[in-house]
């Protein structure tokens, strides 16, 4: 047994030991203050990996039938999809750094502000890099909405892909007058019990800052940087009314859904009467499809609820950064964002400036197809209230589990 | 020549099956005490604190010891009961074949489809909901992500049962049960007397070994509980990975801590079990 | 009357043996099926269609699958019987023994979370030869465990024999081995087939959402509550080894000893 010992932690060491290599640092460099032809030239023939969220048909139909076709006939690029988003993203560049792999497994990413103000803490990101695209010119920088992700300046560091507000379904034959406000929606689940709950994820989290946002006093209540004393009293008061109330949310309180895709299902199925979710609710394609009744409709809370972007960002350890831009360029295309904003389709809503596109693609925008069901963009406006700190989502998300779940 | 040969397949068997394990363990170990991890700055036994202070492990394990032992329990009496009574119409052609098929379907299938069938939008729903037994979806009793794991306890049920039956009639054969019962039978014994003087004790003890492995693949299972279970308390595997894969860095180091703990644990099973001497186990 | 009881019992038990199989090819099948409607409002094979003709490889999927079970059952059969020889004609068998019981019992989800760093370390993350040498690793201890019994002293005694008789070592695996051995590797194979063939956890870290095996797509599709889809690709996921079944059953338990 000592020999075999001896062996074991050999390999062992020999596996740990971490190595140290600079080499790349200076290529990536260059590419920062190269020009879009040379680029482009190095992005010819490339495989790029995306690593994003899959939990849509009308996403993945976009991504699989749209833009990889597309890339590969205009730029003969490989894009090779994978399925992964916040954490996973977070864990794979911090097990890669712990690693020293200078090659990574993924060059772009689909992150929104918590995965961005991690990447940045861990320095996953490559950039700034924005500047450089071409059609980034035509990117509407101006609205705060997207120049400001989760209270931090984008910088270059990251692009917007689509801009969306949160809003509440439900169905307008069930419901005639939902809920607007914590008060009513207290009144609600009382007179309704079991038709509501929180999903514990992402979007669960985001209907929780709206919450807070609202017994802070206002829709900007929770504006600026990360206040540990504002958090802990409005957080008190939130978990005091959801342990409150826990009883009249679905299956009283002693569970809720893991992915808002469950929830969704609930709502389907009419055990429950209020849903909520990113993209003004994610209602056309769910009703086209046949999940959600053709009743189903959208609103924002009256203190508002969140409206923000999602971003594409690079890799530190991208192996193809040239590649990556040349993939992100083209999905800021005029014609890629037209195509992304079909009602039918991926249903989401362009980044780009109309002011600043040719006239014919301005009116290629505006003669794009429309909701049948769900709430505008344009309709929300009003009730849109903009992500706080990061930091906010992060402490939600732990509290959340041991204050309410398992308590 | 020969004792060099089988030198190498002792390596090999070293560098495959025990090499990976180690280095697993170590690398959990070390994590666990923030030495290495890109969110830790050096040795600390906080995380080791924190988690023994929540009790989150303990609840966890408990949970899932329950779970794996209830599921288990059900599994071996409802097969030892359908081997004595059904042992002779089983051997019959059609139904020898029907009994496999349950080996086909994964866990994943299991817990997809009891969730199919048993959640408040599923089929029994909607059955019920014809009969008028219920007039809303949600008047149908939680049996999935339920507080009494009964989805996960049904899946267990239904993954293993079946795999007890097809071993008890092969041990039954094996072991010449048949000629044993008749022997007791021209003896004397009545019926019940050679169901647990003569079946019961020979099917339990050509088996056990295989029984309390069961035990510990239930309680390590993961795919099941991550469909049926609801968000606490949950079965180990499935905290495990949800500390490893939070949101917030700092506490990764938490996740490995539950697993360092779940491999004593079930280490610690395996040498109680495998290293007595004793024949091996009867099958695996 | 006690035959009536047990039949009635029996064909239960068959119905609900074969109740999954024709429930989730029926789901996979069905459309805008929505609660409290008992039938589906559209059955047909549109789903089938859209699948195989656009929809995110899973035809792909099935093969790369099978690629996968297939090179980790080779592997971890013909190692696990090489192997275990040298390990249970070993004097310190025991010991061994429960060394590779280690990782036979640990949760492999478990196991893939605390080996990923040593993957990505050496390249072997988020590719199809990663999953495989994961596979591999958690199904050698089984394959090398399974053939325990059969290196007992009756086949020793046979391999003396032919070395008595002037047989070399490669006469003694191809004439009295591997015949013997011959139901036994092929339940091995089966199973060991069965394990990559079923694996979830594991396979979703280390290959991190790029390798994507057909239970991949089964969990891809419950979170985005696409649930024919889903029944669909169960039904690629159950079907193949029901066909094995059907030719390999009789050799499931029956030459075991």
């Amino acid at each position: 047994m000592r020999r075999v010992n001896h062996i074991l932690f050999g390999i062992l060491i020999g596996v740990s030991v971490l190595s140290c290599g600079e080499k790349t640092t200076q290529d990536n460099e260059k590419l920062k203050s190269a020009s879009w032809e040379e680029i482009q030239d190095n992005a010819e023939g490339t495989i790029v990996n995306f690593m994003m969220w899959q939990g849509s048909t009308a996403i993945n139909d976009y991504i699989n039938n749209y833009v990889v076709p597309s890339v590969k006939k205009k730029f003969n690029i490989d894009l090779q999809i994978s399925g992964g988003q916040g954490p996973e993203i977070v864990q794979l560049v911090m097990g890669e750094k712990q690693a020293d792999i200078e090659q990574g497994q993924v060059d772009m990413v689909w992150i929104n502000g918590e995965t961005f103000f991690q990447l940045r803490k861990i320095e996953g990101l490559w950039g700034p890099f924005v500047g450089l695209l071409p059609n980034a010119s035509f990117i509407n920088f101006e609205d705060s909405f997207i120049s400001t992700d989760f209270q931090q300046a984008v910088n270059g560091m990251e692009a917007p892909w689509s801009i969306n507000q949160f809003a509440i379904v439900y169905d307008s034959e069930k419901l005639p007058s939902p809920p607007k406000s914590i008060p009513e929606l207290e009144k609600f689940i009382r007179e309704h019990p079991g038709t509501f709950t929180i999903s514990n994820d992402f979007t669960g989290m985001t209907l929780l800052k709206s919450f807070m946002a609202e017994l802070g006093g206002g829709p900007n209540a929770l504006n600026g940087s990360f206040d540990e004393d504002k958090y802990n009293q409005l957080s008190e008061k939130l978990w005091d009314f959801i342990n409150n109330n826990k009883q009249y949310f679905w299956k009283e309180g002693s569970t809720f859904p893991k992915e808002q895709s469950k929830m969704n299902q609930l709502y389907a199925n009419g055990e429950l009467l209020i849903a909520y979710g990113f993209s003004e609710g994610g209602i056309e394609d769910k009703v086209l499809t046949g999940l959600y009744p053709k009743s189903t409709k959208g609103y924002a809370w009256e203190n508002g609820t969140i409206r923000n972007s999602n971003y594409l960002g690079i890799l530190h350890n991208a192996p193809q950064k040239a590649g990556a831009m040349q993939v992100i360029n083209f999905l800021l295309s005029p014609e890629a964002q037209l195509k992304k904003a079909d009602a039918n389709g991926m249903d989401s809503n362009t980044v780009l400036s109309m002011e600043k596109l040719e006239p014919e693609w301005k009116e290629k925008f505006l003669d794009a197809r429309k909701r049948q069901y769900g709430p505008t963009l344009k309709q929300l406006e009003v009730n849109a209230i903009a992500e706080p700190a990061p930091e906010y989502m992060i402490r939600l998300y732990e509290d959340f589990r041991k204050k309410v779940i398992e308590n | 020549m020969k004792i060099k040969k089988s030198n190498v397949s002792i390596l090999l068997f070293v560098l495959i099956g025990v090499v990976p394990f180690a280095a697993a363990f170590i690398y959990a170990l070390l994590y666990s005490f923030g030495v290495i991890g890109v969110a830790n700055n050096g040795f600390t036994l906080q995380f080791w604190e924190s988690v023994l202070a929540s009790g989150i492990f303990f609840k966890s394990f408990l949970y899932s010891f329950i779970i794996a032992l209830t599921a288990v329990t059900i599994s071996v009496g409802g097969a030892l009961w359908i081997t004595l009574k059904f042992k002779k119409q089983l051997e019959k052609r059609f139904l020898s074949f029907i009994i496999y098929l349950p080996l086909a379907i994964p866990g994943v299938v299991t817990g997809f489809f009891t969730l199919q069938l048993f959640s408040k939008g599923g089929f029994f729903a909607r059955i019920s909901h014809k009969f008028g037994l219920i007039t809303k979806a949600s008047e149908f009793p939680d049996l999935v992500n339920d507080g009494l794991a009964f989805g996960i306890l049904l899946s267990f049920v239904t993954m293993v049962m079946p795999f007890f039956v097809l071993l008890f009639l092969n041990v039954y054969k094996n072991e010449r049960v048949e000629e044993l019962s008749v022997l007791a039978q021209s003896l004397g014994a009545n019926p019940n007397q050679i169901a647990l003087r003569v079946f019961l004790p020979i099917l339990i003890k050509k088996t056990w070994v295989l029984i309390v492995l069961y035990f510990i693949f239930l309680l390590g299972a993961y795919e099941v509980p991550l469909i049926l279970g609801q968000e606490s308390p949950q079965m180990l595997s499935v905290l495990i990975i949800q500390e490893i894969k939070q949101y917030d860095l700092d506490k990764i180091s938490e996740g490995y801590v539950v697993a360092v703990l779940y491999t004593l644990i079930v280490s610690a099973a395996a040498i109680v079990l495998f290293l007595p001497k004793r024949k091996s186990a009867y099958a695996n | 009357m006690r035959i009536n009881w047990k039949s009635f019992v029996l064909s239960l038990a068959v119905l609900l043996i074969l109740f999954p199989f024709i429930y989730l090819v029926f789901l996979s099948l069905a459309s805008e099926w929505r609660f409290p409607e008992v039938w589906p409002s559209y059955l047909g094979f549109k789903n089938w269609v859209t699948v195989f003709g656009s929809e995110t490889g899973l035809l792909e999927s099935f093969f790369s699958s099978l690629l996968i079970s297939l090179s980790v059952a080779v592997f971890s059969t013909a190692s696990g019987f090489l192997i275990s020889k040298a390990v249970f004609y070993h004097p310190k068998k025991r010991i061994l023994t429960l060394l590779a019981y280690f990782p036979y019992i640990l949760a492999p989800v478990v196991f893939a979370a605390c080996l990923s760093f040593f993957f990505l370390k050496m390249g072997l993350f988020g590719n199809m030869t990663g999953v495989v040498v994961a596979q591999f690793i958690i199904a050698f201890p089984y394959a090398l465990l399974f053939f325990s019994s059969f290196w007992n002293a009756k086949v020793k005694s046979y391999e003396d024999l032919v070395a008595t008789l002037g047989g070399n070592k490669w006469q003694t695996y191809t004439k009295v081995l591997l015949p013997l051995a011959k139901g036994l590797i092929l339940i091995c194979f089966f199973q060991t087939f069965l394990i990559s063939w079923f694996e979830y956890g594991l396979t979703s870290i280390i290959g991190i959402g790029k390798v994507q095996t057909l239970t991949i797509k089964v969990f891809l599709f419950i979170k985005e509550a696409n649930y024919y889809y889903g029944a669909l690709s169960c039904c690629l996921l159950i079907f193949p080894p029901v066909v094995l079944l059907y030719f390999n059953k009789r050799y499931v338990f029956k030459k075991l000893v």
